[in-house]
């Protein structure tokens, strides 16, 4: 009986105990939140005022583990930027957590889930409606209004009511949107100009000829290394996907957009039927066909082999065993700096192609908002972040990306007008040509880093100013300016010289009944279009999956998208 | 032994391991409400709306669902029989080696990789078994053609089981040694004198003197089937086998954390919990009746 008597009494203690740990944390925060309803800004509404008293800020930020690009002795806490807010703003920054580019989607649903919220951070805009829903986020109509500089709100304005309608739930501006440039979403066609050259072919200009050079480049040796380690066309690796799709229409690497936009096939897109009322692009028949362009090409070699299984698709063009890949403008800022670092040899050149049936090129187009600030409720400066944003705009030629990459920057929503690669592309051309004057381009504030790449740009191109070969380049020089304009000369330069015919998504949000059934339609649309190319399922189990798809919400979905675009 | 003196000092020493226990595994089980709401973070479980059993039914609709129990259950089975019966056999077979230096750094070498985490071994086998890997330099020395090991639907359970033997078998394998060495070697003597020729003695000593700690291995790995290994699927796999290596725990990661669905990962967390406890029950007692053993 006594030692029962212990027994239970020792587990009282450790249950009180217990208690008292969890209601002390609740009478804290209790308290925190009667502290900020009572705390009310006093500060005068300046997009750039500094605060009196230094204010701090807690985000989650991306940090990549593997970027070096800081100086000695800076961290993601004390570096370029972040001594740059401090200075203006007064605003402290602090960490409410880190996480690595590929794990930092899952932290933000980890601290939507424990609604252990960050005072501020960047979310896409599946998060941003789970957050609008559980009302986690600050209404930021009034911060908008009376804190966005004006350069942010031209920009924003620029993208005729996209942005804001993106972020306003209810009538109420839920999150601070960005604007990015058109050029993000279209998915060039990048190649070792090199091994062309060394084989006597021309860039490919059809599906066929783009399978004849791949085809070259694994069975030829173009490396000259006498191994058979050649890759024709990279795949997307698992942090990728097969397209760019409606949510997330920009940046896709290594995917097989170019070839499927050829094929007139536009999966992962709403588009408009015959008929006139919305469709989903992956259950069309143009889908199925390339699917089997795909299937033949990866059955013949001509594609990365380990395509979905590998960690990362951009290790094999570092290291010079790709030959061709699609990818946005900015690939330089990817895998081919360090792959030209490895071989100043690797002549990588990007083309608009290849091109459809009647020789024209027709991408998917994005939308120009996919990236959000939001406020965790209660917060109780919430201009801050539509500042540091500002400050963002206001400085960004002013930093030195070589000592500490953008991403470093607080918060950072890239906020460029729709054309600014082009533009870019085209200033920097008639400076080189002579044709027009550095100082011609300063008075462009909106195109923050025109100014600073005119000026530059005869520190890291040699002569002929008019040939981008890689031989032509003084990368040694200045890497980081390399890398801003041989993605605007190389990167930008198909968009510029070639007429877009873009196909453009009807809807780039989700509707109601797809927070609940999307993730599963897309997983089966991902996992059935990859077996098909890599031939563990036949090219018809693709007419299952439609049939698939419309039953588990697909056909519900498509109604909701018709009245979402009326 | 009296009683007069209680012990309390074991209590004391009880206690970390009952406040883990506490807040991790008995206060969680409150969230199982989730399944069975529209669960919105912001309002926390005592706020969010009460659907009853609407996310169960979309559950089963799902070709995933039955997809992933019985990915979970071929796993995690394979992998309880391998890893009783390949450490037994190696024990023995290691209790037979007469020179100890031998025994002891063999021992030693097979236990090396079950202080490894999933994360590096996962990262080391991707690239034994990559396609310009050392397996397929090996088989193209024979003609065989590249097999891209990761990527096929087919082999990869196998893969997983097969590493996951090889990781652990080492561990057991100390397990059953420690056993093996409480053995009377009176009794080995006695059936030397009685004629028995060593595979003789391995059956009607060896065996009858471990079969105790192999069924105590048994009985315990059962709690684990259905655990099929997250650290290690979730390393090793992509979307390519999710259809023969999706685990309910990688699923649920997926869908709770990954894509919010949280009703839904819920409901599946607890349809595991309820068959786990189906088992576990059952398999307890059968172990019971078959060897007269019981933990409680």
């Amino acid at each position: 009986m006594k030692v029962n008597k212990s027994v239970w009494g020792f587990l009282a203690i450790i249950f009180i105990l217990l208690l008292v740990a969890c209601s002390n944390e609740e009478t804290a925060t209790d308290k925190e939140e009667t502290d900020n309803s009572t705390t009310k800004s006093t500060e005068p509404a300046d997009p750039f005022g500094k605060y009196e008293e230094t204010i701090t800020i807690a985000i989650g930020q991306e940090v990549d583990p593997s970027d070096t690009s800081l100086q000695d002795g800076d961290t993601p806490l004390d570096n370029q930027y972040t001594r740059h807010v401090m200075e203006n703003l007064n605003i402290e920054v602090e960490h409410a957590f880190t996480a690595s580019p590929s794990n930092y989607d899952q932290k933000v649903s980890l601290a939507i889930a424990s609604n252990d919220l960050p005072d501020a951070m960047v979310v896409g805009p599946v998060e941003l409606r789970q957050m609008v829903e559980a009302d986690q986020i600050a209404d930021l109509t009034e911060v908008y209004e009376n804190y966005a500089s004006p350069a942010i709100k031209e920009i924003i304005d620029s993208s005729n009511g996209v942005a804001l309608d993106s972020v306003t739930f209810d009538g109420k501006i839920m999150a601070l949107p960005n604007s990015q440039a058109g050029a993000d979403g279209v998915h060039n066609l990048w190649i070792r100009q090199d091994w062309l050259d060394k084989l006597g072919l021309e860039p490919p200009e059809t599906i066929e000829e783009l399978k004849e050079v791949a085809k070259a480049f694994v069975e030829q040796d173009p490396d000259g290394n006498g191994a058979d380690d050649t890759i024709g066309l990279a795949g997307p690796d698992t942090s990728n996907k097969l397209y760019a799709n409606f949510i997330e229409s920009t940046n896709n690497l290594y995917g097989f957009d170019g070839i499927f936009s050829a094929l007139h096939a536009y999966p992962g897109y709403w588009l408009e039927g015959d008929d006139g009322s919305p469709v989903y692009g992956s259950i069309l028949p143009e889908t199925k066909e390339a699917l089997e362009v795909l299937r033949e090409m990866y059955s013949e070699g001509l594609i990365d082999p380990e395509m979905g299984v590998r960690e990362d698709s951009g290790e094999s063009i570092i290291s010079g065993n790709t030959g061709m890949f699609f990818g946005p403008f900015w690939m330089p800022y990817g895998p081919l700096t360090d792959a030209v670092k490895t071989n100043p040899d690797a002549n990588w050149q990007s083309y608009a192609l290849p091109l459809d049936s009647n020789g024209e090129y027709t991408p998917h187009l994005s939308t120009t908002t996919t990236q959000f600030v939001v406020v965790r409720k209660d917060y109780e400066h919430p201009e801050a972040a539509m500042k540091i944003l500002n400050n963002l705009l206001a400085n960004e030629s002013e930093f030195d990306p070589s000592i500490g990459g953008p991403g470093y920057y607080p918060l950072r929503l890239v906020y460029a007008p729709a054309d600014e690669m082009e533009v870019t592309t085209v200033a920097l051309r008639e400076v080189l040509a002579g044709t027009k004057q550095p100082e011609d381009f300063y008075d462009m504030p909106a195109y923050k880093l025109l100014k600073s790449d005119v000026d530059t740009i005869f520190d890291v191109k040699l002569e002929p100013y008019d040939n981008m070969a890689i031989q032509y380049w003084d990368i040694e020089n200045h890497l980081g300016q390399w890398t801003r304009a041989y993605s605007a000369l190389v990167g930008t330069a198909p968009l510029v010289d070639t007429e877009i015919n873009g196909v453009k998504s009807l809807i780039y949000s989700q509707t109601k009944t797809m927070e609940d059934r999307w993730v599963n339609l897309k997983k089966l649309e991902d996992e059935t279009f990859l077996k098909i190319i890599m031939g563990t399922e036949p090219l018809d189990s693709f007419d299952q999956f439609v049939e698939d798809w419309k039953q588990q919400g697909g056909e519900q979905i498509t109604n909701e998208v018709a009245e979402a675009v009326q | 032994m009296r009683t007069k003196g209680f012990a309390k000092h074991y209590y004391f020493m009880l206690a970390p391991g009952f406040v883990w226990l506490i807040l991790f595994s008995i206060v969680p089980m409150f969230g199982i409400v989730i399944a069975f709401q529209n669960y919105n973070p912001g309002q926390g479980v005592f706020g969010s709306e009460f659907i009853g059993l609407e996310t169960f039914k979309y559950m089963f609709t799902l070709n995933d669902t039955m997809n992933v129990f019985y990915n979970t259950i071929f796993i995690a089975i394979m992998k309880i029989i391998g890893n009783l019966i390949v450490p037994l056999v190696f024990a023995l077979m290691l209790n037979e080696v007469r020179y100890m230096g031998l025994k002891r750094s063999i021992q030693t070498i097979v236990y090396l990789p079950h202080f490894l985490s999933w994360v590096i071994l996962g990262g080391v086998l991707l690239d034994i078994f990559a396609y310009q890997g050392p397996v397929n330099q090996m088989l193209g020395a024979f003609g065989v053609d590249p097999v891209l090991f990761f990527g096929r639907a087919d082999l990869f359970p196998f893969l997983v089981i097969g590493s996951d033997i090889w990781k652990e078998f080492g561990f057991n394998t100390i397990i059953y040694l420690a056993a093996l060495t409480g053995i009377n070697p009176a009794l080995y003597e006695a059936a030397g004198i009685d004629g028995a020729n060593r595979l003789k003695m391995l059956w009607h000593v060896t065996l009858p003197g471990i079969r105790t700690t192999a069924v105590l291995l048994a009985v315990l790995s059962l709690g684990n089937v259905l655990n099929a290994g997250f650290d290690q699927i979730f390393n090793l796999y992509n979307p390519l086998v999710y259809s023969t290596g999706d685990i309910i725990d990688t699923w649920v990661y997926r869908a709770g954390l990954l894509n919010l669905q949280y009703e839904l990962a819920t409901a599946v967390g607890l349809l595991k919990s309820v068959v786990g406890f189906i088992l576990i029950s059952l398999s307890y007692y059968l172990a019971y009746k078959f060897t007269n053993y019981r933990i409680f």
